[in-house]
């Protein structure tokens, strides 16, 4: 057989192929942004190191990952292997990646992380992956504008304080009428599609343009264009946002809502304590008067009383309420904060408004606005619709008998007749209420209706 | 170069040396034979090898490359075992570690998943490479089966690890691939409920494929070599053509009588790896074989590094049960089953590979003729080779088609064209 001599240079080539493709690799796997980072921060400490403690503690630091590990919220967070100064304020007004994070106090690092907040990928540990801007990635760090999304992540919209923008999409939602075709948290209507985890399938910009102009995005869509101010477009897609439906474990839960007087003067009503008991001299007397409970009894006898009424007053009459302890503790803020006033302030409780109050209370809940419009003056275009191709106004009510009008809302109008016989279905039709609307919420929302109607002399 | 020569010689020249390899450096061609024969992981070869086998262009290396590939499957995949656990909750998890924060890990992580398409794609060619050479003629029949066996094996192998990562594209992939397996009819459902451990892919799914595709498959792929291996050896080594066998001739002719004793054992007929072999045709395996096979290593882990050092192995988002991507597409090797699926259920899914299955392992027995045995495309098998290359190229073509020309709702697109990014 001939000498094997020809292939050495083969040999070689290849071996030295292998070589260099094996160095390649490592100098990709080793050589990795963050380190750099890191080496920049190292130094930056020791420079800013005053005392020889500190200049040997600043030598000491090393060059390694960093990670934030949250069960809790399913997800490992290795963010502070770059931005290693979030905790430290002496390096406020620094150039990302070491600048300082302001306001954390009330949710520490080590807690929340950073992605609940803010998205992006926590666990990648290179800039544009860490950021969540690569492909296959769902969710990219959230734009500061909307950052107030995440807070109903773990917060009821209304209870956070700092995030009016929040609190403002909430209200949109509401006086929108949006729950008249969509659920959200298991109540609301059919017509279109569940909102409980639309924050996690779509973007802000896929939001904001949605709202302007369903159509463009959704061929068929009867959902109307919102006509608002950007403002307003911007404060409802980051309260859309905010429903992720994340399944977050009882730490985060139980800050569903804050425990603030607000909370409490909102379950002190609901739960009608103002039946037994008495502030500023009005309500109830059969318990007793609450305006200074918290000066005659400690804080700590409160909470037990709350849980158990027995359990300290054992002659009580007081029943057991399953409050959570969330809502204890804000029973307690807000018993704390009586002073006295005007009981009246806070009892706008809907039993005793008027019965259009009353009313105008259903057309919300059930977001009739949604398609009537916000005050029932109609104009959601329906194509095809005999209506003048709209939904119709409320104000004519009218004409119509309340046994009319009840069976209207009860039994709904799933064919709305057509303007062209020839045409396609109506997209908008009116949806039975019958088995979710109780007698009482039905009366008080026909009185809103009469309300409606312009007065015999013009006059609404 | 010299040196280095020097300095082995002396340590196997040593106690310890000698021990290891119990001959030192060979330097006659009976030692060069001893040291195949008394070496552990040379003896899978012949002593000596004919010169035919040794030509690239009779085999192309392509059933040494798998094997090395499956090699490179087995120890990558090792690694990443450490790193991985095979539950929905976690494995996704798992990949994003591996790729940002465990050493080494993308780059495993790469060089399995090239080295698993790579390999489907060579044990692909080396069976095309047996059949336009002949190669799975009598004796080697049964070798053929085996290989016929690696290939499915080989197959399943990757579509069983396609599931792990736990990305849309894996869970979607596996969809479609049991959904094809459930086309069948009678036991089609219960194959895709056993696979599956469920009606859809799940997290016993998950657990399943794992044991699979770590334990069980690799053992039995591993067997399969070895007999492979071995019964290439046994029938004789690879094939090649026919040489006239000088005393046959001299007996056939009347040069040679037949009436002396002698003659029983030196005109022995048949399939014996004795039977033809001149001596001059043949060399020595070390080094003449064994230097071509450490080339051959050379080459492949140049290929797979190369890819693994600059294309990442691709993960996309976590798997979404509620979310098909559209289209969802099994993995690429079985996009022509898909393809035809598209057209008939029963025939893509169903009969077509049931066919060439049968096809495939019956070829040995009824193409039985010896005429063209070690020539690529012999004249006098043009029957068989042109049957043979329409599957090919019709398989090929159903599988570019599924790959790059079907889009959303498995409609046609050209492959140029912007997707149509389905906005979210």
């Amino acid at each position: 057989m001939d000498s094997l001599k020809k292939f050495y240079p083969w040999f070689a080539l290849l071996g030295l192929a292998v070589g260099g493709l094996v160095l390649a690799g490592y100098y990709k796997d080793e050589f990795r942004e963050w380190k750099r980072w890191q080496r920049d921060y190292n130094a930056q400490e020791l420079s800013r190191a005053a005392t020889p403690e500190q200049k040997e503690a600043a030598r000491a630091l090393a060059v390694e990952l960093k990670q934030i590990v949250l069960p809790g919220l399913q997800r490992v967070d290795r963010c502070t292997t770059c931005h290693l100064a979030v905790e430290d304020p002496g390096y406020a007004g620094y150039k990302q990646p070491l600048a300082y994070h302001p306001n954390h106090a009330q949710h520490p690092f080590e807690k929340f992380g950073c992605t609940i907040c803010h998205q992006g990928q926590g666990r990648a540990t290179e800039r544009e992956a860490a950021h969540g801007r690569v492909a296959h990635w769902e969710h990219p760090m959230l734009a500061m504008k909307y950052i107030e999304a995440s807070c109903a992540k773990c917060h009821a919209a209304t209870d956070v304080p700092r995030s009016p923008l929040l609190a403002r999409g909430r209200a949109l939602f509401d006086e929108q009428g949006c729950i008249g075709c969509h659920k959200l948290g298991g109540f609301g209507g059919n017509l279109g599609p569940e909102l409980d985890k639309v924050g996690a399938k779509r973007s802000p910009e896929w939001l904001a343009k949605h709202f302007k102009s369903p159509e463009e995005l959704v061929t068929g869509s009867s959902m109307p264009p919102l006509k608002r101010s950007d403002a307003d477009v911007e404060a409802l897609t980051l309260f859309m946002l905010g429903q992720t439906g994340e399944q977050l474990t009882e730490y985060y839960v139980s800050m569903k809502s804050i425990p603030g007087p607000e909370l409490g003067q909102r379950l002190f009503a609901q739960k009608g304590c103002i039946g037994c008991h008495s502030v500023g001299g009005k309500g109830g007397k059969v318990g007793p008067p609450l305006d200074d409970v918290t000066k005659r009894r400690a804080a700590d006898w409160i909470v037990k009383h709350f849980r158990d009424p027995a359990s300290v007053s054992p002659e009580t009459v007081m029943p057991k309420y399953n409050f959570t302890e969330p809502e204890i503790r804000a029973l307690a803020a807000f018993l704390g904060s009586l002073t006295g006033a005007d009981v009246s302030a806070f009892m706008k409780i809907p039993s005793q408004a008027s019965p259009i109050e009353r009313g105008r209370a259903v057309y919300l809940k059930f977001g009739c606005g949604g398609c009537h419009g916000a005050d029932g003056e109609g104009g959601v275009p329906n194509r095809n619709a005999k209506a003048h191709q709209q939904i119709p106004a409320l104000t004519a009510a009218n004409d119509v008998a309340d046994v009319f009008l009840e069976s209207f809302i009860t039994e709904g109008i799933p064919d709305p007749a057509k303007l062209d016989p020839n045409g396609p279905k109506p997209p908008i039709y009116m949806p039975a209420f019958g088995d979710k609307i109780s007698e009482g919420e039905l009366a008080d929302l026909i009185s809103y209706l009469r309300s409606l109607q312009p007065a015999p002399n013009g006059k609404p | 170069m010299k040196s280095l020569k020097q300095i082995w010689l002396k340590f196997a020249g040593t106690r310890v040396g000698q021990s290891i390899f119990r001959v030192g450096l060979p330097e006659s061609n009976l030692g060069r034979m001893q040291a195949m024969v008394s070496s552990f992981l040379l003896h899978l070869h012949p002593a000596k090898v004919h010169r035919h086998s040794l030509q690239f262009s009779s085999t192309l290396g392509l059933g040494l490359i798998s094997l090395y590939l499956f090699l490179i499957l087995c120890i990558t995949g090792v690694a990443l075992m450490f790193f991985y656990v095979p539950h929905p909750d976690h494995a996704y998890d798992n990949m994003k570690d591996i790729e940002f924060v465990v050493s080494a890990g993308m780059i495993a992580r790469n060089m399995h998943r090239w080295s698993a398409h790579l390999m489907v794609l060579c044990v692909f060619l080396h069976m095309c490479r047996v059949f336009y050479t002949g190669g799975y003629k009598p004796p080697r029949e049964f070798n053929w089966i085996v290989g016929v066996g690696l290939f499915v094996m080989t197959l399943v192998l990757s579509f069983t690890g396609y599931l792990l990562p736990w990305d849309q594209l894996a869970f979607w992939a596996i969809t479609v691939g049991t959904n094809i397996a459930g086309y069948a009819p009678v036991v089609g459902k219960k194959i895709q409920f056993l696979l599956l451990g469920g009606n859809i892919v799940g997290e016993s799914s998950l657990l399943r494929f794992y044991v699979l595709h770590v334990i069980l498959l690799p053992a039995a792929a591993v067997f399969l070599i070895a007999l492979h291996l071995w019964r290439v050896r046994k029938d004789g080594g690879l094939s090649r053509p026919d040489e006239p066998d000088v005393l046959v001739q001299q007996v056939e002719t009347g040069q040679l009588a037949t009436s002396k004793t002698y003659g029983l054992m030196e005109l022995a007929r048949g399939t014996s790896p004795a039977v033809g072999l001149k001596p001059e045709d043949e060399v020595p395996a070390w080094p003449h074989l064994v230097f071509r096979e450490l080339l051959l290593f050379l080459a492949t882990m140049v290929v797979v590094m190369f890819l693994s050092v600059f294309w990442n192995a691709p993960l996309e988002a976590l798997a979404n049960p509620a979310h098909p991507p559209n289209p969802a597409k099994a993995p690429w090797y079985f996009l022509g089953l898909q393809e035809l699926t598209a057209y008939s259920a029963f025939w893509g899914g169903v009969a077509v590979p049931a066919l060439l299955l049968v096809a495939l392992v019956a070829l040995p027995y009824l193409d039985r003729k010896r005429a063209g045995v070690g020539v690529w495309f012999a004249r006098e098998r043009r029957v068989a080779v042109t049957l043979f290359t329409i599957c090919v190229v019709a398989a090929v073509i159903l599988t570019v088609i599924g790959t790059y020309f079907r889009g959303p709702n498995w409609g046609w697109v050209w492959p140029w064209a912007a997707s149509a990014v389905i906005p979210h």
